[in-house]
């Protein structure tokens, strides 16, 4: 199984940590993937904002780098998401239709493709899982409040089979933090207080640390913790199961969630 | 006539490609007694079931011990209605009882035809309404409701419970225009 | 004014945007509860965007239909092509009666078509006689929600508009005392009505009928005391048989306000002996939104509101925010069509978390229309010329790797070693207003990879 890494732009460049629990956790489960050094980004920054014209060399550069492996693992929903929904625009060539299958948010790869749904590990904190919205209603990765009351999907059953996890339940199981890619900046009254809303609902519920699937929503809401200096600490969910799983007899999460302003991964 | 022909062709220029007509739905449900009660209840009314034998002037007396101005053609009425009563003999009237067809489970309505309500304003005009119901004739949901009603006439109401609005903060308040309190006497 | 900047007007009042939050979601809990409780819930907007779909597919049809048998049961029927001569053809009716008063229950329509300000121009009185929408008539305001006019006031604001303009003592906030003014001070109005208008919820083809929805009771209590009906109709209201109501009923209600059915559910068909009955069938744009393939199904719409009340953002920005007669996301995607240039920020007020997409009962693909919006509004050159030129230059650094790396570089060097107040000005990075930046990494994860793997 040949397996071609993906890691959006921002996480290359601000959360290299991502990408290493990423190829990590990937390791410990028996798949060694294979990061194509020429990828950039995935376009939607720019289809987001009406500019899918625009983006359509990047599209092309994405399959031209992809094209090649069985499957393309990302530590971010939004962009398979968007790679398969809306690279539509361009023609439909093998390449093209193969790369829009075959990639897969990190943690449905996990479940789907590598049949993986419990993970062993232990993790002795309190977590609040922030569903981003393009894993849950556009991958449908986890059940959408709209339709059933039951709470429920891939991420939150890999994380309540970590020893000693509790998951906080919210108020709002799954409304939108906020981020919205170019909207937390065109929009920014209103995108700074969905997110002020997610991690009130949290500080509230006992969230110790905040994760996720999507990397970009936990940027915009770790950018809220900090500059409110709460005893929470933002993790992508990935460092959290690279780090339950280190090999046995090692000590792990040793950290004691505490104000998040001096501190770095 | 202009706009008419021109809106019809835009229409037909702009129609999208044919598909189907779904087949008229019908998903089973309870058709009980107990589900209209509770629904009816929920929002706002009220089932009384009456007696085999009870008079129903009896029961209206009881229930409306103060109403002097009784509209109905079930019960001896105190003022008589038609559909050319005026508008201020209709405004005062306290209380109309009248002839319930048909009941859905589901949701409390209660399905009242234009022959049924004397004057077309009576049911929500009138202060306070009871509507007198057959067991028999609740159905489970809206699906069979329609299919029962087949056609709806020149004029004819769903009721379900009494006005209400929440238009202010969202807050529930019983009694908005039409009636404030809606009572279903079932025989 | 563009919507972000009436939005943040909005949000800058941060205990009234909590409160209009959270008293939006519990409405949307309350949908939720009603939902869930009907099994066969997904599979009745499935049939109701069906049948919506056959009867747009069929739309000229059914009008022709409808219209003949109205015409059978002696109601005229008029056409309209547009808001000015759906007011003109109204205006008509009533000078042919010789009426100068009107009562006038809920209709999107008539808002759309601004009629209140075209007839009170025109000397007659007009009065909203839905509780919402006559306390936002009094405050001379446009209604903030398609089923919750006045959502966007607290008790306090409608107590003293009732003292103003009703005379209830000052300070009456209670909802019952303040309800029970406005039935008393309406009543009066029901009572003189010449002349009632309402909106339609559903036109049926086989019958000719229309059915409107309340819970007050006011179209009814307004149309049956009146000498003459108006019905005023977008022709997207049609529905082909009266079976098909039982589709959408279970479906209005429970998506709107949680409720099984609304209060009234009213079938007119016929005028009452010695009175008259109109209908007004409006296009105002309809026809043109039919003929773009990518958005003719939010044709589809029933106006129940619930993408309102589910959207993150409409909750904390309010309707007014929106600045067109329908709010939220289903008005972001009818105003373009309308226009576009006025319009353009409105599809971008939205994450597309699609949650308006799975609370719409007749499955509008409201989100992925924001983005298809968004695509025309940029081919248009509407968007604004500093987003164009960022966009491609973008592009061409992402389509480049050698550049991008060059990029990424730069900007993660530049959050590391220029200083917090610089890189955190407000004045160029909004998004230093409320949040901190990410702190900028020594090696980025390329770097890590090519050192440690390859």
């Amino acid at each position: 199984m040949k397996v071609g890494l993906f890691i959006p732009c921002y996480v290359d460049q601000f959360y290299p940590q991502v990408g290493i629990a990423t190829y990590q956790l990937l390791e410990k489960l028996g798949v060694r993937a294979d990061f194509p050094v020429k990828q950039t980004c995935c376009g939607q920054p720019m289809a987001n904002t009406g500019c899918e014209q625009d983006a359509k060399p990047v599209y092309r550069h994405f399959v031209d780098t992809f094209q090649g492996y069985d499957y393309v693992v990302a530590p971010s929903g939004s962009c398979v998401y968007h790679v398969r929904k809306h690279y539509d625009v361009v023609e439909q060539t093998g390449a093209v239709q193969h790369v829009r299958q075959a990639t897969y948010d990190l943690f449905d790869f996990i479940t789907s493709v590598l049949g993986v749904t419990e993970l062993p590990g232990r993790f002795p904190h309190q977590v609040g899982l922030h569903l981003s919205c393009h894993g849950q209603r556009g991958l449908h990765q986890a059940n959408e409040s709209e339709m059933t009351p039951v709470r429920d999907g891939q991420l939150s059953r890999l994380l309540r089979s970590l020893d000693g996890l509790t998951l906080t339940e919210l108020s709002r199981n799954d409304e939108c933090c906020g981020f919205g890619g170019t909207f937390c900046i065109t929009e920014e009254a209103v995108s700074a207080r969905m997110g002020q809303d997610r991690v009130q609902d949290h500080l509230q519920h006992g969230t110790q640390v905040l994760t996720g699937g999507d990397m970009s929503c936990l940027m915009h809401l770790q950018g809220i913790v900090r500059r409110r200096q709460l005893p929470m600490r933002v993790l992508h969910a990935v460092e959290i199961f690279n780090v339950a799983l280190q090999p046995s007899g090692t000590s792990v999460s040793t950290f004691v969630p505490q104000s998040t302003t001096a501190e770095r991964v | 006539m202009p706009s008419r022909e021109s809106i019809l062709a835009a229409v037909r220029a702009n129609r999208p490609a044919a598909t189907p007509l779904p087949p008229v739905a019908d998903f089973a449900g309870e058709a009980t007694v107990e589900q209209f009660t509770h629904w009816l209840h929920f929002i706002g009314g009220q089932v009384i079931r009456l007696a085999p034998a009870q008079p129903l002037d009896q029961v209206v007396r009881q229930l409306y011990p103060d109403a002097t101005r009784i509209a109905s053609d079930l019960i001896p009425a105190t003022v008589p209605v038609d559909q050319q009563t005026p508008t201020e003999v209709l405004e005062a009237v306290d209380v109309a009882v009248l002839r319930g067809e048909l009941g859905v489970a589901e949701n409390g309505a209660v399905w009242v035809p234009e022959v049924n309500m004397l004057h077309r304003a009576l049911p929500m005009i009138s202060q306070h309404l009871a509507l007198v119901l057959d067991h028999r004739s609740i159905v489970a949901t809206m699906h069979q409701a329609y299919a029962a009603v087949q056609h709806t006439g020149n004029y004819g109401v769903f009721i379900a419970g009494p006005s209400k609005t929440a238009d202010i903060e969202q807050s529930l308040v019983i009694g908005a225009h039409g009636a404030r309190s809606l009572v279903v006497l079932l025989r | 004014m563009s919507h972000p900047q009436r939005a943040a007007a909005f949000t800058s009042d941060a205990e009234r945007t909590t409160w209009h939050d959270e008293t939006l979601w519990f409405v949307r809990q309350k949908r939720d509860k009603a939902v869930y409780a009907i099994p066969e819930f997904q599979e009745l907007r499935q049939l109701a965007s069906d049948i919506k779909e056959h009867t747009l597919s069929r739309l000229d049809e059914y009008l022709e239909q409808f219209e003949q048998n109205a015409r059978a049961n002696g109601v005229q029927v008029h056409w309209a092509a547009d808001a000015e001569e759906h007011n003109r053809i109204v205006l008509d009716i009533m000078r042919g009666v010789g009426a100068t008063s009107l009562v006038k229950s809920k209709s999107m329509l008539t808002e759309e078509c601004h009629l209140n300000p075209y007839l009170i121009k025109n000397g007659i009185a007009v009065v909203d006689t839905d509780l919402g929408e006559r306390i936002v008539q009094l405050r001379e305001e446009a209604p903030s929600h398609l089923v919750l006019p006045a959502i966007h006031l607290k008790k306090e604001d409608v107590g003293e508009t009732f003292h103003v303009h009703l005379g209830t003592p000052k300070g009456e906030k209670d909802p019952q005392n303040l309800t029970e003014a406005a039935r008393r001070h309406l009543r009066e109005k029901f009572l003189i009505g010449q002349v009632a208008i309402t909106g339609v919820n559903f036109a049926i083809a086989e019958t000719g009928a229309v059915v409107v929805c309340t819970n007050e009771g006011n179209a009814d209590l307004g149309v049956n005391l009146a000498q003459v009906h108006i019905a005023c109709m977008g022709m997207e209201k049609l529905i082909p048989r009266t079976a098909d109501l039982g589709v959408f009923t279970r479906l209005l209600a429970r998506s709107a306000t949680g409720q099984p059915v609304t209060t009234y559910t009213s079938h007119f068909a016929k005028p009452a002996e010695g009175r008259q009955m109109h209908i007004v069938i409006v296009d105002n744009g309809r026809t043109r939104q039919l003929g773009r393939p990518d958005f003719r199904n939010s044709l589809k719409c029933i106006r129940c509101g619930a993408c309102m009340n589910t959207c993150p953002v409409y909750r904390r920005s309010g309707g007014h925010s929106y600045d067109f007669t329908v709010p939220g996301p289903i008005g972001a995607i009818l105003s373009p069509n309308i226009d576009m240039r006025q319009h353009s920020s409105l599809p971008f007020a939205s994450t597309l978390c699609g949650s308006c997409t799975d609370v719409c009962p007749v499955k509008i693909d409201i989100h992925a229309q924001l983005y298809k919006w968004r695509q025309i509004i940029a081919q248009e050159g509407e968007l604004p010329v500093s987003k164009k030129l960022g966009m491609k230059l973008l592009s061409s650094v992402l389509a480049r790797p050698a550049i991008y790396r060059f990029g990424g570089k730069i900007a993660r060097e530049g959050l590391r070693f220029l200083p917090h107040a610089l890189t955190h000005a407000t004045a160029f990075n909004p998004w230093a207003k409320a949040r901190e930046l990410p702190e900028a990494p020594k090696q980025s994860f390329r770097d890590w990879y090519q050192q440690t793997v390859k």
